[in-house]
């Protein structure tokens, strides 16, 4: 018990990260697994984070409703962009995205409210381990039901053919614009309750290359199941760490094998490491059939 | 009128660094229909190997130019080999690729930070002459000129070669379509590896002249202007080359009249930004692009 | 998935009881955990101050005989401020350090203070220089001069020696430090009573300034103030003669600006460039020459700023913690740096003040025939 609390003592703040981090690959993950590659979803973080930070700050709300707030702000802004982007395809949609996610950056660098290049200072820290796991688990039940749902088998028929899809009866635009705003308030969700961990949210917390860091959660994890996005989050944001308790402290060479294992996991695992205990089963499955 | 001028001549010269850049970034998309973004730390490598064949080989710049090219195009060769060709054969090989250049590009950027440090290093000074004209108070370095000319003259070169070459003829079947270049007879894997050689090395060549002209490399310096490589691809339109080149321009001076107008540099990434979304919206195959809608 | 996730647990559990074996200290000798950007956008900063606490560490130790030793414990934040927050724990709680000096960043230290605070756990700012550190609570200390005592001195005596009266201001917006500047410069010329002509501002990890220059070139300024770190800064310079804004136009910086690098990457455009600054190369103070002299013989290159504030925090903790009976104590070595009075270090005498921070006079400098040259105090 006392090496229990000693672990979370030092590793507490990591063990946070993760829980975050794996629910921005999630939000990630509802477009991905209608095959559509969104960069934006840092920038939904933004607004979520920077929409529960001001309710909280500046008027006072508990920190629920501040949640709420920031939750459905990114969800409104993840229609109003959704609507027009989701027309596009591919590297175009990324693109698109990803403008989008400069914008709302460069927005929270000159605008006042959100406290310029320094940030959102002075944010009450109310957001513990057991919430952000509470929610977490929550999401993926979440993401699991929906895959099995209508919703969830017309967003997997869409990303294997589009034009299949719409010709079996399957209303694509508004699966997409759906999916893209659960997304978006998934992102806004865990940006607000980042915004309650830490005292303070900068704009660098949430550009282009964090935008990148999601979908790599994504892919190394394994995009077909709803763990896959989790297991990715865990192992990448818990390697640096790792390798720092493993006594490799040289900056190059930690951020090196760091690159190396990255490299290794998308080389060798098609899947990601979700296949990992999927293949086991599948195969038990095969034997039974 | 003079400032208008000479923010013109700016924006037309960080318009022709940008196209640089891109050129070699829309050479392979438009080979692999894939993203390549280890291509700013192949830049950044470019530059660092060069600064060392002048400073520390003592290897004049006029030989170190040409060697570190070779030496950006034999990264490239590594990259394709290690990154993209074990994963062409798969269903997601768009989204892998992606995410394996960016290994190789966080590998590369350790590789640099470990061999040459993390402070900013500069070209010895008088390693190019730096004439500067003042012609009716506006402003012009015979770096600048020769920048935008090497731009210009890659520009019509990898036209004419991808155009009228056998080479080019079989990159360009390559990246139509792969399974009908081999029935064709064209050792596409060949064409691929070479493909990398060439962007890379025009990334590299990118990354001389930019620290030359802005005398400070750093291990990271590919990041800033790796943003900006990719909206310049999307204004150009995907994987042509004269649209990497315009779609620079194009980015170059909305930046500077961004300044020039509003007066303030505030809006200057905020405008260019909103422009490539714009942009993205009316015409999502860019200025110059092929037209066909891609599949995902 | 109940398995890996055990193994990995015993894994963890492991590594932290072969460190817990390894920290087993004796008596005299007390461990300080360093917190430098080594990777990431910040990593310049990190690597001359990682090279100047390493030769304080290095020298403390070799003349300390029998006596007080240092088990420095160097980690890298990577320029994240997640990171920071993840290495202040394990510092903390897992090494159990008795002082932590860093981080490199402001914005990480606003996170990453509060944690030492919360565990009492002294914390030392070697260049953190934006408001609001110190005030998170009373086991942080800063020897970093803060921009609010560096810039008002500077406006000063660069009013007094060039008669400004109007001057363009150029910085960079995204970044916390640079803004500080900013604002603090706008705030001090206004009192002064000089006009600003102009405001533009650039990103970080921009190299081309020319068009924010030129604008300030139509607007003919008497000087350029300049918030910006030195690799910005060479940029700025020299492309702003290039462009040709007259030499008599001087440009004017903050503590960023405090670089040999800047003397180095900007060449001869460097010349006339005026800076405020904590620290000055060019003191002939016994401690200092020393200091730069053993510096570029190790490193072959010569000491910054960064580097001078890291070499001196190092000697700070030392000294409290020789005073504070080894060290090992937390809440005695804070109470034994707040007692810190008229320390001889390389940033010349030094105090902390009511609030825990600098003490100590800062300096305006100027760049003549590629040196560092003192314009006036």
């Amino acid at each position: 018990m006392e090496h229990l609390l000693q672990f979370y003592a030092i590793y507490g703040s990591v063990i946070n990260f993760i829980g975050i981090n794996a629910l921005l690959a999630l939000s990630l993950n509802v477009t991905l697994s209608a095959g559509m590659l969104s960069l934006g979803n840092a920038a939904f973080a933004a607004v979520g984070g920077y929409t529960a930070g001001i309710l909280s700050l500046r008027f006072g709300f508990p920190y629920v409703a501040s949640l709420a707030g920031g939750t459905c702000a990114a969800g409104l802004v993840g229609l109003v962009i959704g609507l027009p982007v989701l027309r596009l395809k591919g590297v175009f949609l990324a693109m698109a995205t990803l403008a989008f996610g400069e914008v709302v950056r460069l927005a929270a660098v000159n605008l006042d409210v959100t406290g310029g290049a320094e940030g959102l200072t002075g944010i009450p820290n109310v957001t513990t381990t057991w919430m952000i796991y509470l929610v977490l688990a929550a999401a993926a039940y979440f993401i699991a039901m929906l895959r099995r749902s209508r919703l969830g088998w017309g967003l997997v028929s869409m990303r294997e053919d589009e034009t299949a899809a719409s010709s079996l009866g399957i209303p694509v635009t508004y699966y997409k614009a759906v999916a893209f705003v659960i997304g978006a308030m998934l992102a806004g969700l865990a940006g607000g309750m980042y915004a309650h961990l830490n005292y303070l949210i900068t704009p660098r917390d949430y550009g282009f290359f964090i935008a990148v860091d999601l979908l790599i959660y994504n892919i190394v994890g394994g995009t077909n199941i709803w763990y896959g996005p989790i297991l990715g989050a865990a192992l990448l944001t818990a390697l640096p760490e790792v390798l720092r308790g493993a006594g490799v402290t040289a900056g190059p060479i930690r951020m090196g094998i760091n690159g190396l294992i990255l490299l290794l996991v998308i080389l060798f695992l098609p899947n990601g490491l979700a296949s990992l205990f999927a293949r086991r089963r599948s195969s038990a499955v095969k034997a039974g059939a | 009128m003079d400032l208008l001028l000479q923010q013109l001549i700016n924006g037309l010269f960080i318009g022709s660094v940008y196209g640089l850049f891109a050129v070699g970034y829309t050479l392979v998309f438009g080979v692999l229909d894939m993203l390549n973004l280890a291509h700013a730390a192949i830049f950044t490598l470019g530059g660092l190997i060069a600064l060392w064949l002048v400073e520390t080989a003592g290897v004049s710049l006029w030989l170190a130019f040409p060697m570190a090219c070779v030496a950006a195009g034999l990264l490239g060769l590594l990259l394709n080999q290690v990154a993209f060709a074990p994963l062409r054969k798969r269903s997601d090989s768009q989204f892998s690729g992606l995410i394996s250049s960016i290994a190789m590009a966080i590998i590369f950027e350790a590789a640099a930070l470990g061999l040459f440090g993390a402070r900013s290093v500069r070209f010895p000074v008088g390693t190019v002459p730096t004439h500067t004209w003042q012609i009716a108070g506006i402003t012009i370095t015979l770096l600048q000129v020769g920048i935008v000319c090497v731009a210009a003259s890659l520009m019509v070169i990898l036209t004419l070669f991808i155009g009228r070459t056998r080479t080019g003829k079989a990159i360009r079947a390559v990246g139509e379509n792969e399974r009908a270049a081999t029935l064709l007879g064209i050792n596409v894997n060949g064409i691929i590896a070479f493909t990398f050689f060439v962007s890379s090395a025009l990334g590299g060549a990118a990354g001389i002249l930019f620290g030359l002209y802005f005398n400070n490399l750093t291990p990271d310096m590919g990041r800033s202007i790796e943003l900006k490589g990719l909206a310049v691809i999307i204004l150009g339109g995907m994987g042509s080359i004269p649209g990497a080149i315009l779609g620079g321009l194009a980015f170059g001076l909305s930046e500077v009249l961004t300044v020039a107008i509003t007066g303030t540099s505030n809006l200057r990434d905020a405008v260019a930004f909103a422009v490539l979304f714009a942009i993205l919206l009316i015409r999502p195959s860019g200025l110059l692009g092929r037209g066909k809608t891609r599949e995902a | 998935m109940k398995l890996v996730g055990r193994a990995l647990m015993g894994v963890v559990i492991g590594i932290f009881l072969l460190s817990a074996v390894a920290t087993t200290a004796f008596s005299a000798s007390f461990k300080m955990g360093f917190v430098f950007s080594m990777t990431g956008g910040a990593a310049v900063y990190g690597a001359s101050q990682k090279e100047g606490a390493s030769l304080a560490v290095d020298q403390i130790n070799a003349a300390a005989g029998s006596g007080l030793k240092i088990i420095p414990i160097f980690e890298d934040d990577a320029s994240v401020p997640q990171q920071g927050t993840n290495v202040f724990n394990k510092l903390i709680n897992g090494n159990k350090v008795s002082i932590i000096i860093g981080p490199t960043l402001s914005n990480t230290a606003k996170i990453t203070d509060p944690i030492a605070q919360k565990a009492g756990v002294p914390v030392l700012a070697i260049s953190n220089t934006i408001s609001g550190i110190t005030e998170i609570g009373d086991y942080i200390f800063r020897d970093s001069l803060t921009e609010n005592v560096v810039i008002p001195h500077t406006v000063k005596v660069a009013k007094e020696k060039l008669k400004l009266k109007k001057v363009a201001i150029l910085y960079g917006n995204d970044d916390a430090m640079t803004k500080a500047t900013y604002e603090v410069f706008k705030k001090v010329l206004k009192s002064s009573g000089i006009q600003i002509l102009g405001e533009q501002t650039f990103a970080k990890g921009d190299r081309d300034f020319s068009p924010q220059l030129t604008q300030i070139k139509a607007q003919n300024p008497d000087a350029i103030i300049c918030g910006a770190l030195a690799e910005e800064a060479s940029g700025i310079i020299s492309q702003a003669r290039q462009l040709g804004i007259p030499k008599t136009v001087r440009i004017i910086g903050g503590n960023g600006f405090n670089s040999p690098g800047l003397i180095k990457n900007a060449g001869a455009a460097a010349e006339g460039v005026i800076v405020g600054a904590a620290w000055n190369i060019s003191s002939t103070a016994p401690l200092n020459v020393k200091f730069v002299n053993d510096y570029t013989k190790k490193y072959k290159h010569a000491p910054d700023q960064f580097a001078a504030q890291a070499f001196a925090g190092v000697h700070i903790a030392y000294q409290a913690a020789k005073a504070s009976n080894g060290g090992s104590d937390r809440k005695a070595l804070r109470d034994a740096m707040a007692k810190i009075k008229n320390l001889d270090t390389v940033l010349g005498r030094f105090s902390f003040t009511e609030g825990r921070d600098a003490n100590h006079i800062g300096v305006v400098q100027e760049i003549r025939d590629g040196k560092f040259v003192v314009l006036g105090n």
